[in-house]
């Protein structure tokens, strides 16, 4: 464990310029080019606000629908994005791992830091709907750094066990969409979680992003019930699902280059 | 004595390595599955869709020593290379290197299409481990020994292959490695450039440690010390470049007949 943290720490500039790479060649020949990081989450937030704002009148609480989507949607599709790039870094860098040795980790690390810098891009639009919106900007929203760094964590884990699992089994590549999508439904992002019937609520706890999106989703609007055991129960699950995915990944790791 | 221990470099002992051939089917669930189970059971290993690349290799190569390795296509050479680069591990036996590997194996792994040249010297800079600031420090010799300055800020996919290999063995050159592992992809680039590779190694001699895994004969007689004759998986010859090349053309003739 010390010896894999002593060469990742060797390696360290490799991430970033894996990252780097990762960043400029998403956007090469696209014409929106970095725009497409604000447009995913904002997109989401039209379509949402149209049919669950004005058609099903999903109750927002006191804040407006489009913000109160867009607080969730940002994390969300950071999420989304870095788990679909990440289970597929290890395998799609299969040049990269058949031909130079290196700690392994940091091709789904580098996948789920330049989701990250899409994640940075489009929180200037929140904060310009923070404005907008009259959201009083106080010091809480720098307390956002805790969900913020539980959801990195957590999302770090799943594309660590998912990137691992589908060089010996290619299904995740099509499985990952799909649970995504029904992730969406589960998770409260186009709904509040006070909304669902009390006999549901606590199997909505089981889901590890339910707790994730409503601390970012609390501390950034700053309704009032910004829970103590909620905020703890992100961070357990988000360490224990990197510790997780990190082993199961370095166990993983040796046999790579043979089945890739 | 202790210190000729350390002069090793690279050590293997009775090494074995096996592949398994895989089926090349993904997609199907049930054969995952089942791929899987047989995986977690068949532990042992059967025999079956099993490949030996290497059936008990040991050898030894002192520091600075320049050690070519010959043999037919699937004798084992560049699972060498991968074992000592840690890209793969042994089944058996045990493969202890030190110092740092620059592994030019394979040309254009690591670079990347869509980038410029220059993009592409940092990102493969780092993929060997060299820090931003060394590649820095080297880049002006980098572009110089790759001759690719006009071409600096073109995406190299509009790179021919001779440039793209310039490219990849410049930055491994220049990365300075204790260890220089190069697989035959100095075939691509034109006579001169081999020249200029093959000086560029001759210049690490007694430094640095270079294995040279090679089709071209001459040119392993001309740089290396050690040649190791490889047949399906295991040393058939190990010693000065003269005898194991004459050994090894001698079987290979043999078998035409």
């Amino acid at each position: 464990m010390k010896n894999w943290i002593i060469e990742f720490w060797y390696f360290r500039e490799l991430l970033w310029a894996l990252t780097l790479k990762e960043i400029k060649i998403r956007y090469k020949q696209t014409i929106l080019g970095v725009a497409w990081a604000i447009l995913q989450p904002a997109a989401l937030t039209l379509i949402f606000t149209i049919v669950f704002g004005l058609f099903l009148k999903v109750n927002s609480g006191d804040v407006p629908y489009p913000i109160f989507a867009y607080s969730a949607l940002l994390p969300w599709t950071f999420f989304t994005t870095a788990v679909s790039f990440g289970a597929l870094s290890v395998v799609n860098n299969g040049n990269l791992v058949t031909k130079v040795y290196f700690p392994r980790e940091i091709l789904p690390f580098s996948a789920v830091f330049a989701a990250f810098f899409d994640f940075l891009m489009a929180s200037i639009i929140f904060l310009i709907m923070l404005v907008y919106y009259k959201i009083d900007l106080t010091l809480n929203l720098f307390l956002l750094i805790i969900p913020v760094v539980s959801i990195l964590l957590f999302t770090a884990g799943i594309s660590l066990l998912l990137s691992a699992l589908n060089v010996l089994f290619r299904d995740i590549r099509f499985l990952v969409p799909l649970i995504l999508q029904i992730w969406l439904y589960a998770t409260p992002v186009i709904y509040p979680l006070d909304q669902v019937p009390q006999k549901y609520k606590f199997l909505m706890l089981f889901n590890p992003m339910t707790s994730l999106i409503e601390s970012f989703r609390n501390f950034a609007l700053h309704k009032g019930s910004v829970s103590g055991g909620m905020i703890f129960l992100s961070i357990i699950v988000s360490v224990l699902t990197f510790m997780l995915g990190y082993l199961f990944f370095k166990y993983r790791e040796r046999v790579f280059a043979d089945v890739i | 004595m202790k210190t000729n221990e350390n002069n090793f470099v690279v050590s293997f002992e009775n090494v074995i390595k096996t592949y398994r051939i895989s089926k090349g089917k993904y997609g199907l669930l049930t054969e995952a599955i089942s791929n899987s189970l047989e995986l977690m059971f068949a532990r042992k290993k059967t025999g079956r869709n099993l490949i030996a690349a290497l059936k008990n290799v040991s050898f030894k190569i002192k520091k600075g020593e320049v050690v070519g390795i010959i043999g037919r296509n699937g004798a084992g050479k560049t699972t060498i290379l991968k074992l000592i680069s840690k890209i793969t591990y042994p089944d058996k036996g045990s493969v202890n290197v030190h110092g740092k590997i620059g592994s030019f194996i394979e040309l254009g792994a690591g670079l990347h299409h869509e980038l410029s040249g220059r993009e592409n010297i940092y990102l493969y800079g780092a993929i060997l481990g060299m820090t931003r600031k060394h590649i820095e420090e080297k880049f002006d010799e980098i572009v110089d020994f790759a001759e690719i300055n006009k071409f600096l800020d073109t995406p190299i996919k509009k790179y021919s292959t001779g440039m793209y290999s310039r490219l990849g063995f410049s930055v491994c050159a220049f990365c300075d490695p204790d260890i220089l592992l190069v697989d035959e992809v100095l075939a691509v680039g034109d006579f001169n450039f081999q020249q200029k590779c093959l000086d560029k190694m001759r210049s690490f001699a007694g430094k640095k440690t270079i294995v040279f895994v090679s089709h071209d004969l001459d040119a392993i007689k001309s740089i290396c010390k050690t040649v190791i004759y490889l047949e399906k998986g295991r040393i058939k010859k190990i010693g000065n470049p003269k005898g194991v090349i004459t050994t090894y053309l001698k079987e290979a003739k043999g078998e035409q007949i």
